[in-house]
């Protein structure tokens, strides 16, 4: 790639840019989530939201209004927007755009095909496949009956058929081999992207670089920590880390090996950048290891933004869009409950 | 036995005072579990916690034991399924040791453990989610517990009621 991004970004991207750009600029601001946090019923926040940029994307909804259906519906309009997005780049925007997109396919055919073990019709779980995910094969992924299967008869033309190296074996799909194949396809996924960054070089090499470092750290993290006290051996779990970030391949090794959280914690003592983090967990907001990461990981998209002339805001804007949903159904949750003793519990953005 | 008036005085009627002290502690963990949930939905994705992921075929983790407990009450007591209470185990046995020919007596059905619903939403669950299930589960410890003592109000209500008739009777009868 040609150095100085700046002379020739805008010539493609640059209307895309400044359009995400201005979606960001729309995010809710602090005093729209001190608004929302005092609605007594969830119709006083559909009220709230038609005064910001969501406008009236619940108006179509019947009464009574849930929890599950504000989801539904913002994921919906996430999806317009980076619909837009893609239909309007080009390469290797195009590129960058679709590897976006294949977390959310490995989630949704994960969805199927667990599914399929409770024995749901296709036709219910579909309705609940995240939209960002959607691909034309994924109503057969029911049918089969191993990773091999899965590859061989339905994944091998599709944008998930890169990942599926690692993943293939003739077990039969239980809980725990699902569980084995959603976290490899992830690593591998997640392992292919950090490739296609740090190959293209440039402002997106050097924003997208660490901060899919930190969701390959968080990932092992976060598998460590879960599966505690589960069936899943040490040697599988260590099998399921990504192998790039800054724990990588020290860290990862003395992680595999953790037997509970202290012992992680000992771990990271190593780690200046995620120390802190971990010091901050518990305490007297009783914040989760969950919680700290995604406050890590709002930081590290909202800074995405100080630079120009790189595709790391599109990833951005959909993650710090994705934490807004998060905080908006938490809101709605804790009014659903009538529990508001944590409702000031999301994390503000903007 | 005593006089009705005796007898009357003996009724426990300190038993709202449980119920009520049993009702509000039943509450935390409820509303606990739910929010546990919600922050499970939190850390996985909305739609990953949720009645999709339920499985087609549910075998409850746990029983409700009735005994009868003294002045013929009963008493509830929620029990882990596949677990035997201790006034089960011996007529059990017999049926049990019997090896030879086939089985006269069906094998008990509960023998092993249901599988641990939390596997409906994977094995690498986040720890609100094991919060949830243990909240829910010292909820229903709790909800045997306010039927027991429902129960007993329930009955020193009707013979505290049956006192007073009698004594009503033999009032006039006095006089």
């Amino acid at each position: 790639m040609l150095e100085g991004a700046e002379l020739y970004f805008n010539v493609d991207h640059g209307y895309l840019e400044g359009l995400v750009r201005g979606c960001k600029a729309s995010l809710l601001t602090q005093q729209d989530y001190i608004n929302l946090v005092q609605c007594e019923t969830l119709e006083d926040l559909k009220i709230h939201l038609q005064t910001t940029d969501y406008g009236n994307f619940l108006a179509n909804q019947t009464n009574p209004l849930t929890v599950s259906k504000i989801d539904t519906e913002m994921r919906k309009r996430l999806c317009g927007e980076f619909e837009y997005f893609r239909n309007h780049s080009l390469e290797p925007l195009s590129t960058f755009l679709t590897y976006m997109t294949c977390s959310y396919m490995i989630d949704n055919v994960i969805l199927l095909m667990n599914g399929a073990l409770q024995k749901k019709s296709v036709k219910e779980i579909l309705g609940k496949c995240h939209p960002l995910g959607r691909f034309t094969e994924m109503e057969a992924v029911n049918i089969a009956e191993t990773p091999s299967d899965l590859f061989n008869a339905i994944l091998v033309e599709t944008p998930l058929a890169p990942f599926f190296q690692d993943c293939m074996s003739e077990n039969a799909l239980d809980e725990l081999n699902i569980e084995l194949l959603r976290n490899k396809l992830y690593k591998s996924y997640l392992e292919t992207f950090y490739k296609f960054c740090k190959n293209h070089g440039d402002v997106t090499a050097e924003v997208m670089c660490p901060i899919l470092e930190f969701e390959a750290d968080r990932r092992a993290f976060i598998i460590t920590l879960n599966s505690f006290g589960t069936e899943l051996s040490k040697e599988d779990r260590e099998t399921l880390y990504p192998t790039f970030g800054k724990l990588y391949p020290e860290g990862l090794r003395l992680l595999a090996q953790a037997e509970d959280f202290d012992q992680m914690k000992s771990i990271v003592d190593h780690y200046v950048v995620y120390k802190p983090l971990f010091e901050a967990v518990g305490g007297s907001g009783g914040k989760t290891l969950e919680d700290v990461f995604y406050e890590r990981e709002v930081q590290m998209n909202v800074l995405a933004f100080n630079r120009q002339f790189h595709y790391g805001v599109f990833y951005a804007y959909v993650k710090l869009k994705e934490q807004e949903m998060r905080n908006i159904v938490w809101i709605a949750e804790c009014i659903s409950q009538r529990h508001r003793t944590k409702i000031n519990s999301y994390i503000p953005i903007l | 036995m005593g006089t009705p008036l005796e007898r009357s005085s003996r009724v426990p009627i300190g038993c709202p005072d449980k119920l009520g002290g049993a009702t509000r502690k039943k509450v935390a963990p409820d509303s606990n579990g739910w929010l546990s949930l919600a922050k499970a939905r939190y850390a996985m994705g909305a739609k990953s916690v949720g009645p999709l992921q339920y499985a087609s075929h549910m075998e409850p983790q746990v029983c409700l034991h009735t005994s009868e407990a003294q002045e013929g009450l009963q008493k509830f007591k929620v029990v882990r399924a596949g677990v035997h209470t201790p006034e089960e185990v011996g007529p059990g046995e017999a049926a049990l040791r019997r090896r030879k020919g086939p089985a006269k007596t069906p094998e008990p059905q509960s023998s092993e453990a249901p599988q641990d619903p939390l596997n409906w939403f994977g094995i690498l669950v986040p720890h609100s989610l094991r919060q949830a299930q243990a909240s829910f589960r010292d909820g229903l410890q709790l909800a045997a517990d306010i039927a027991s003592l429902q129960n007993r109000i329930d009955w020193g209500r009707n013979q505290l009621r049956e006192l007073q008739e009698k004594l009503k009777q033999l009032e006039p009868g006095a006089a």
